[in-house]
């Protein structure tokens, strides 16, 4: 069982102080999150710190029945995770949190990598995150986590750059900058298998997020993978060409809500809830009024940028909006091609265990009751039925 | 013949009188104690000596001529404590002055002048006492063999005149006597004018042909400096023509 | 007995000493046990034996596809570049400090400029040092020196205004001049007192190379603890960071051991 509210109080004060000390680099604040943010020695001790009295604390705290059951989602700065943080700030949390009887702490990490992180350590219930990342971090690391919502999938957000070269067959034998094991790495494996090639045609230079578009103006760099907004940042100059992205691999790199299966099956109007509060910040914001005008330029706010900022993320993001299509897809058979696509890479890369000695070392749940990999130790599972719930407005 | 003219000296400090109207002269081979009480002035007088500080109004002059604006090679000092250098052994510091006046580049010897200038510095230690203790680093030595140091240092330089800061204040009655001693037998083998500070009367008395005494006007006034109150000859000065330590 | 002076002995004082150390370990084991009793794959808290395999794997088993042992060429990899920018930060620091400090000229010319850049938070300048070195090993020893030099130069020139005047004019009544002073009197008895500046400003070094690694690299220390932080590898990241403890404080012992060797008379002098 989930731990208790000794552990989630540390948790709440550490990232509240988190992200008012959290340093950014430069002016322009509109660094996307979901990749690995820079931290500092500090957060990162500090965050250490936490990590280990949460780990304390949840690992020997019995967990409390209580009057109101409270459970926390995390989410970072990402267009397609806006929704949450704005939905909390306009009452749409607490109104479905209220008719299942439950609180919900919606919390904003500064660092994506460390929020994947502290959801693996047990200090979160639900978290905003890749599918890639799900299978390499909580589900590899043996926490059982159910996807409930199919969010979205990278429709351009994720490019490759080349410095005044046009074509995707001219990154042979380059040094490409990017940050290594993150959805860009996926990209550009995908991009090679695409084009005949290789890892080993290619270098790759492990280059943190926050610095790629000022390592980009430097000489030496002459290719570049990375996320919006960055891509817009460096398609500014002249010399750069987005010769791949996700738009050419549609439905690959998805953005999720999982949340804890353990705490799924014992509370299931959690996950009800989510998906209420999801489905019905995305009618709002995506009509055509002035009212979804308003919340996107808040959202755009909230993400460091403004409405025409905001917007353009928005364009290059294919966003489920409708709860039928999400459950459609995520019950379609090509999600099962996609992550057969992504254990392989995650497999290559050595990232599924030391000792794992194939990708199936991690079993994988798709709705159907159709497994990938090793069924006697599923830790990632696709459910469809919250949002089949959302699309019947049975919720 | 005079070595040092102090003409109408005053020290001034912002509004503070601290020396005025100090006139002396120094004979060669002189041994002169300044001495009186402390806070009177004196080691400014000595510090003026050495061209540390410049003074306020009034001239200083060396054979003559007006004093250096920095402290140079003819005013040899020996201060009470921090004379030597501690990262040179003993030998090494008596070595030091040699080294500086051969070479300006790069401040050593090599080869055969060398060894004749270790020569020359392990007879200067042999005069001094400290033989045995040539090896050692000054912080090895007791109080009254670094002052020993110090001296033959300042020697090994071939100062015009000596000036001494409250030598031996830090020592024990009994180096004290000791040092006493060799003080007086290089000053009688060297011929070396010597002007000494001490706040000690017996220890002036016994070492100088002359002492002088420094005093603030009582009640101690602000607008009045110390100025010399005695002047007592003592014995005779070493007056046969500068005939320096031989060495070698 | 008051308790300042109650003195342990020696047996009692290393029992002490070593107290807290085995505290420390003891935590961690029954913490790391309890999660890993109810997750077998818990990847926070790792057991002894997860680490020591990734320090088999990372140390004693060539990588697939450079052929490198990744711990091995990850520490030489540091290693050169915190030598590097330290050997640089030492020679700036030893000339621009003596200088300074026995020149008045140059004294109130430099003293308030070198304060306020020893002020500027070298990570903060990052995407200028990028513009101006590339994201490359220049751009790293770079960072290392900008942000050791400071702090050394300061040092070394309030070092020198310490030594005491007596020497100084002990000096030129021996004759010398400005350049012999610097030479034979300044150097020689800055140069251990520069072996402490270095020894204390280890540990900033080795921040500044680890964040520099963390920003562009393909190998190092700090590149591997900030890459395989993203699938939140602790039995690596863990032994790695134990490993560079180590590494500073075997320096900081081996400077200790040089400053003894190449200078008997400066433990004396010290007390004096």
């Amino acid at each position: 069982m989930h731990g208790g509210t000794k552990a989630r109080e540390s948790m709440d004060a550490w990232v509240r102080v988190s992200s008012l000390t959290y340093p950014r680099i430069g002016e322009d604040v509109w660094f996307n999150d979901r990749g690995l943010h820079m931290l500092t020695r500090k957060s990162f001790l500090k965050s250490g710190a936490a990590i280990a009295s949460i780990a304390a604390a949840s690992g020997v705290a019995p967990a409390r029945s209580e009057a109101k059951k409270k459970f926390t989602l995390a989410w970072t700065i990402y267009v397609g995770w806006m929704p949450w943080p704005w939905a909390a700030e306009n009452g749409i949390v607490k109104k479905w949190a209220d008719k299942y009887g439950i609180e919900i702490d919606v919390v904003e990490v500064n660092d994506y990598s460390t929020s994947i992180n502290q959801y693996t350590s047990g200090g979160f219930d639900a978290l905003t995150i890749t599918n890639m990342d799900t299978l390499a971090v909580p589900a590899v690391g043996g926490v059982d986590s159910t996807s409930i919502i199919t969010g979205d999938y990278s429709n351009g957000n994720d490019a490759v750059i080349l410095k005044d070269k046009t074509s995707f067959a001219d990154i042979k034998g380059q040094s490409i900058n990017i940050v290594q094991y993150s959805v860009s790495q996926y990209l550009l494996d995908r991009g090679l298998q695409l084009h005949g090639m290789t890892e080993r045609d290619v270098k790759v230079v492990n280059t943190s997020d926050a610095d790629m578009a000022a390592a980009y103006l430097t000489p030496e760099v002459t290719a570049v993978v990375t996320w919006n907004p960055i891509v817009e940042q460096i398609m500014q100059n002249k010399s750069a060409h987005n010769v791949f992205n996700s738009s050419q691999i549609p439905g690959e790199i998805l953005d999720l809500v999982i949340v804890n299966t353990k705490t799924l099956n014992a509370h299931p109007e959690f996950a009800k809830a989510l998906c209420g509060i999801w489905y019905e910040t995305l009618g709002i914001m995506l009509a055509d009024t002035d009212k979804a005008k308003a919340a996107q330029t808040e959202m755009g706010k909230l993400s460091g940028t403004d409405y025409a900022g905001f917007a353009s993320q928005l364009a290059t993001t294919h966003l489920f909006s409708d709860p039928a299509n999400a459950a459609d897809f995520t019950r379609g058979s090509s999600l099962i091609t996609t992550m057969e696509y992504v254990r392989k890479f995650l497999f290559a890369q050595g990232l599924m265990g030391q000792g794992a000695t194939s990708p199936d070392v991690v079993g994988i749940e798709f709705p159907g009751g159709h497994i990938m990999g090793d069924p006697k130790n599923v830790m990632f599972r696709f459910n469809a039925d919250y949002m089949a719930m959302a699309a019947a407005k049975s919720l | 013949m005079n070595v040092i003219e102090v003409k109408d000296v005053w020290q001034i400090y912002d509004n503070r009188i601290v020396l005025e109207r100090l006139n002396i002269n120094i004979a060669e081979g002189s041994f002169v104690s300044i001495v009186g009480p402390s806070g009177c002035g004196k080691t400014t007088l000595l510090r003026m000596l050495m061209s540390e500080e410049h003074a306020s109004r009034g001239s200083i002059l060396l054979d003559g001529k007006p004093l250096s604006r920095e402290p140079t090679v003819d005013r040899g000092v020996v201060f009470q404590r921090y004379s030597v250098f501690p990262h040179l052994t003993v030998l090494g510091n008596i070595l030091l002055p040699l080294e500086l006046r051969s070479s300006r580049v790069c401040g050593k010897f090599f080869g055969a002048r060398r060894r004749s200038a270790i020569e020359d510095a392990r007879t200067m230690l042999e005069h001094v006492g400290l033989r045995a203790a040539a090896p050692l680093y000054p912080a090895q030595l007791s109080g009254g063999m670094q002052q020993r140091l110090a001296l033959a240092q300042a020697l090994m330089a071939k100062p015009r005149v000596l000036l001494l800061d409250e030598p031996f204040s830090a020592l024990d009655p009994g180096t004290r006597a000791d040092i006493h001693v060799l003080t007086k037998r290089l000053w009688e083998e060297t011929k070396m004018t010597i002007v000494m500070v001490t706040h000690d009367i017996s220890e002036a008395f016994r070492l100088g042909t002359r002492v002088i005494v420094l005093e603030r006007p009582s009640p101690d006034e602000p607008g009045k400096g110390a100025r010399i109150t005695h002047d007592i000859p003592v014995r005779a000065r070493q007056t046969a023509t500068p005939d320096k330590l031989k060495i070698a | 007995m008051r308790i300042i002076n109650l003195h342990p002995g020696r047996r009692g004082a290393r029992l002490l000493a070593a107290a807290p150390f085995v505290t420390v370990v003891v935590l961690y084991l029954i913490a790391s046990a309890i999660r890993l009793a109810a997750n077998p794959d818990d990847r926070l808290l790792p057991s002894i034996g997860k680490m020591v395999a990734a320090v088999k794997l990372m140390a004693f088993t060539q990588d697939m596809a450079t052929g490198d042992y990744l711990m091995v060429s990850d520490t030489l990899a540091s290693l050169q570049r915190l030598g590097e920018g330290l050997a640089i930060a030492i020679s700036i620091a030893f000339v621009v400090g003596i200088a300074v400090g026995m020149v008045p000229y140059l004294r109130r010319m430099f003293v308030p400029f070198i304060a306020a850049f020893s002020m500027v938070p070298p990570l903060a300048i990052l995407p200028i040092l990028f513009i101006v070195a590339g994201i490359g090993e220049a751009a790293k020893v770079t960072l290392i020196v900008i942000g050791t030099a400071p702090y050394m130069i300061r040092d070394l020139f309030m070092r020198v205004e310490e030594m005491p005047k007596a020497q100084l004019i002990k000096a030129q009544t021996l004759g010398a001049s400005s350049w012999q002073i610097a030479l034979r009197v300044v150097v020689p008895q800055m140069l251990p007192r520069l072996i402490d500046s270095l020894r204390l400003s280890l540990g900033p070094a080795w921040i500044y190379l680890i964040s520099a690694e963390a920003i562009a690299a393909q190998d190092g220390l700090g590149y591997r603890i900030f890459l395989v932080r993203r699938y939140f590898a602790m039995d690596i990241i863990i032994p790695y960071v134990l490993w560079i403890t180590l590494l500073a404080f075997l320096f900081d012992i081996l400077l200790r051991l040089l400053q003894r060797i190449a200078f008997p008379w400066f433990a004396g002098a010290k007390s004096q």
